[in-house]
């Protein structure tokens, strides 16, 4: 499948956490969890407030930190979206601590974030988000066309929201999903550059060079071995012949 | 019916033994769930969270064995700590012939005491490396949720590089353990005479030669055995 990607379209949201619920209902979340959070920015002095209704849910970075970091392979990417595999997920919390927007929980053990609703797409419809959203804040497809939407979109509302603009197009290797904000990221409390921690570090770095090294010790060691046992039984034998035989000494089976 | 005696020196005292097997248990049981997190073809066992558990049961139990050992026999845990970080010239020497003893060879090295250079380096590292996992891995246990990436990258690489050092180095202990046939001090706790005399004759002087300290034991000898050692054992085996 190409690329996907979503659209939130910060302009046309209502805050009615219709898609909240909707996420929670579809994807049988438990009590206590949700993927989805919207929250309510306004920032100004009266009358001349600005803000918006801001989602805080997984935005499904290309270059993820999560699934870069994840130990078991149970976020990994699939058609654009950072997906779950929660059978793998051992609940280290890594991804929780790395992730720039701070949107994984743990709950119960288990990463708590979006897995994406890949499996409704395949059969051709909606995420459960896209299909309830009564104000046509969200579309769903793939990433080109949203973005040329986006653009679209944003090229109309420049006159009502001088600040309008694309979010998500080139942070993290680009977003899997392309916010139209209203206003300047910083001022709805989104990262304007979202950095990558160095995980190459770790990664690329600590761990081949740990593996590397004990499997470079297990094969040394195992071919010394047969030298190194061979020559210590040929000394024991050596001293044996050169000292006077005694029952102390004549003890070793060889 | 003959007999023959065979001389063993008391090298390690029972709680000791109990001591190293149970601090061994632990550290394998950390090293296959935590090498389930960091090599992929294992990962399956960290799946689903029992392998989070048993790391952490066992980290229990691991961080607690020194404790253990100051409880039971505090005279060993001293004289490990001590030996481990006192070297005299005569060590140096015996590095020297290092490549030699790696291969098989004794014979050139210098008498040596209760525990020779190269095991001297081996505890001391693993004395060290005790203090820096088991501190990232507190770090990474307690701290989880406020870490940030830089605290975890700095905690994890670490645990990394501390485990790999301690699994090196326990590479290298089994390595030595059977290329010298070691492996009788931490079971039944004794040592033969002529392994003593071999790798620690400065010990050896130093053991009082009385029981439980140095034991004879007498083992009879089969007539077949005696006569044609090569070819009963070759029938035996056929």
């Amino acid at each position: 499948m190409a690329r996907l990607a979503m659209l939130i379209d910060l302009s046309r949201c209502l805050g009615c956490q219709a898609c909240v619920i909707a996420c929670k209902a579809g994807r049988e979340i438990p009590p206590g969890e949700r993927w989805i959070e919207i929250r309510e920015v306004v920032v100004g002095r009266f009358p001349e407030l600005r803000g918006a209704f801001v989602p805080h849910r997984c935005f499904h970075c290309a270059e993820a930190a999560c699934v870069q970091v994840c130990p078991t392979r149970a976020l990994y990417k699939k058609d654009g979206f950072t997906v779950v595999d929660f059978e793998r997920c051992t609940g280290c919390g890594y991804c929780a601590e790395v992730c720039p927007f701070g949107v994984p929980r743990i709950m119960d053990g288990r990463v708590s974030k979006c897995a994406s609703c890949l499996d409704l797409v395949q059969m051709g419809w909606e995420p459960w988000c896209v299909q309830t959203c009564p104000a046509g804040a969200l579309q769903c497809g793939p990433r080109e066309e949203i973005l040329t939407e986006a653009r679209t979109r944003v090229a109309a509302l420049r006159d009502r929201y001088p600040n309008a603009q694309i979010y998500g197009e080139t942070q993290m290797g680009g977003l899997g999903v392309i916010l139209i904000l209203t206003e300047p990221p910083e001022v709805l409390g989104l990262p304007p550059q979202p950095q990558m921690p160095p995980l190459a570090l770790w990664k690329g770095g600590a761990q081949p060079l740990s593996l590397g090294a004990l499997v470079l010790s297990v094969i040394t060691s195992g071919i010394a071995f047969f030298i190194a046992r061979r020559r210590h039984l040929e000394e024991n034998g050596a001293r044996k012949g050169s000292e006077p035989i005694t029952p102390a000494s004549e003890t070793r089976k060889e | 019916m003959a007999f023959r005696a065979t001389r063993w020196v008391l090298r390690y005292r029972p709680g000791q033994r109990v001591v190293h097997w149970i601090h061994a248990a632990a550290f394998f049981v950390l090293f296959i769930t935590g090498l389930a997190l960091i090599w992929p073809p294992l990962s399956f066992l960290a799946a689903g969270g029992l392998s989070r558990i048993l790391h952490r049961v066992a980290a229990v139990v691991f961080l607690l064995t020194p404790v253990l050992y100051a409880l039971i026999d505090f005279r060993g845990l001293r004289d490990l700590v001590r030996d481990s970080f006192t070297y005299t010239r005569e060590d140096l020497e015996w590095l020297k012939g290092f490549p030699g003893y790696f291969l098989g060879r004794t014979s050139h090295l210098p008498p040596q005491g209760r525990i020779n250079a190269g095991q001297k380096i081996h505890h001391a590292l693993t004395i060290i490396s005790y203090f820096t996992i088991s501190g990232s891995g507190l770090v990474l246990w307690l701290g989880k949720g406020s870490l940030g990436p830089a605290g975890l990258l700095i905690a994890t690489i670490t645990h990394d590089l501390s485990m790999a050092l301690m699994a090196v180095l326990t590479v290298g202990h089994i390595y030595f353990t059977f290329v010298y046939d070691a492996l009788p001090a931490m079971t039944t706790g004794y040592v033969t005479e002529e392994y003593a005399r071999m790798e620690h004759s400065l010990w050896l002087a130093s053991v009082p030669p009385e029981p439980p300290y140095v034991i004879e034991v007498k083992e009879a000898i089969p007539e077949a055995l005696r006569e044609h050692p090569a070819p009963a054992s070759e029938e035996a085996a056929g």
